[in-house]
């Protein structure tokens, strides 16, 4: 009884806090990390050969680098240079970048898949290269990519437990305050635990949604 | 004299996949109204000529003028603007798969000839029409039969206001019955006064209906004349040897 007590009255609100920062954290970094996932996909594929190796430089550093490393470059590094960013702005920039990275692979190998037929059609009809890869290519890539894109956007709102490293204080980091205050590590992280799995299962189930919405007759099996 | 009205002339192509000449200097007079047909075996160039008259291959060196003026290909604006003076027709359709047959026709008109979401519309309904597919316009091409999806495809191009139509082997991926509904609008658009150029087996069809008839092997042009002639006393002798194994296997060529 007095567990249940002290878990409304004292854990609850401070993970609430958390979980608000957590969700402000994971929406914008989830849609700029697909954005920009979508645009360096494309550029990978059908820009130049000087564009293509500045975007694969690019994937290659945000790939292979810690994404802690990268928060930590961000939010203690930039300073250096003049250039200070609050802990907030810091980590959404870090998880939306890293996160393009990983998108743009999944959006490349969608644009790789599309029969070449498409595109000489396209061409065929008088289409700029730009609009044909809007109207025709990306809408058919984007279908083909949103499984892989949907995991990264799961495992997105995992690692943002990563910005309490840099002092966003989010739920994982409010879990560990409580926790460190209390020694209820085990109680604590267990309820920190089963709120991301709620976020990963809303998630999830969104995707699950869009993916229907946007599924074509013909292409069932692809799924 | 009077017949001298080209539209499409086409000088000299040739092309070069490493060591393999694909084309080897091609060259074709196209009239206003004429109907091309190419004959010839698999792999001696027919499709990767079509494909170089509208640059969807690049040609390495030759001319290519549409009434009477070259289209300089390097440039960019001049090169969309003549793609939509010359439709393409393909083998496998290629229709947008993420497209209804009513979104297939309509994304040229308002992507590329930048027409508004009504007047389109309007548009691709009356191509659709001509083709005898209005009561298929909402459906996606996985729900339409290899028939329906070419004469959706030719919907598509005769949209765009096409000058001259390039058919690659249209029916060769059919079944025979569905190859009759694909010819007979080939043949109205003839009718009408498309100038067409097509690659096909279709022999029977090409007498009926063919100006010229030009046989094409090993990338080069060999003969070129009136289907009656090619058909059955061709100066060339491959030529003959060629189209007495089409009349053997078809049939149906007089």
């Amino acid at each position: 009884m007095e567990e249940l007590v002290f878990i409304y009255q004292d854990v609850m609100p401070s993970l609430l806090k958390g979980l608000l920062v957590s969700i402000r954290l994971i929406i914008p970094s989830a849609l700029f990390g697909l954005m920009f996932g979508v645009i360096i996909g494309a550029l990978r594929v059908y820009g130049n050969s000087p564009v293509q190796k500045i975007v694969n430089a690019y994937v290659a550093f945000f790939r292979g680098f810690p994404l802690v490393v990268q928060l930590f470059i961000w939010y203690f590094g930039l300073p250096h240079l003049g250039i200070y960013l609050s802990p907030f702005l810091a980590s959404v920039i870090g998880f939306s970048l890293c996160s393009s990275a990983y998108h743009s692979e999944y959006v490349r190998g969608a644009f790789l898949s599309i029969k070449k037929g498409q595109m000489s059609a396209a061409e065929a009809l008088g289409f700029t290269k730009i609009k044909m890869i809007g109207y025709i290519m990306l809408p058919q890539a984007f279908r083909l990519a949103l499984p892989g894109c949907g995991n990264e956007i799961i495992y997105l709102i995992k690692y943002s437990s990563l910005a309490y490293m840099i002092t966003c204080i989010e739920l994982t980091g409010q879990g560990k305050i409580i926790a460190s205050e209390t020694f209820k590590y085990t109680e604590i992280f267990f309820i920190v635990g089963l709120v991301y799995l709620f976020l990963t299962s809303i998630a999830t189930w969104v995707l699950h949604h869009l993916e229907n919405r946007l599924r074509l007759p013909g292409f069932e099996h692809y799924r | 004299m009077l017949k001298e009205n080209p539209v499409l002339r086409i000088e000299n192509i040739t092309k070069r996949y490493g060591q393999k000449e694909v084309l080897k200097g091609a060259s074709l007079l196209v009239n206003q109204g004429d109907m091309k047909i190419l004959i010839g075996p698999s792999g001696g160039g027919k499709s990767t000529f079509l494909q170089c008259i509208n640059f969807l291959v690049t040609p390495d060196n030759g001319r290519i003028l549409l009434d009477g003026k070259e289209v300089n290909h390097n440039s960019k604006r001049e090169l969309y603007a003549y793609r939509q003076k010359v439709g393409m027709i393909f083998q496998d359709f290629n229709l947008f798969d993420h497209l209804t047959a009513f979104g297939n026709v309509q994304i040229g008109l308002m992507r590329v000839k930048g027409m508004g979401k009504e007047e389109s519309g309007e548009r691709a309904v009356s191509e659709l029409t001509r083709v005898g597919l209005k009561d298929h316009m909402k459906k996606y091409p996985a729900q339409l039969s290899g028939g329906q999806k070419q004469r959706v495809s030719i919907a598509r191009a005769l949209a765009m206001d096409p000058e001259v139509m390039l058919l690659d082997e249209p029916t060769s991926a059919l079944d025979p019955e569905l190859i009759t509904e694909v010819l007979a609008v080939i043949k109205d658009l003839g009718q009408n006064g498309m100038t067409m150029i097509m690659a096909t087996h279709q022999i029977g069809f090409a007498s009926s209906w063919a100006n010229e008839m030009v046989f094409m092997e090993n990338g080069v042009i060999l003969e070129a004349g009136p289907p009656e002639k090619i058909l059955s006393q061709a100066d060339c002798p491959r030529t003959r040897e060629f189209c007495s194994s089409l009349a053997d296997l078809y049939g149906d060529s007089r």
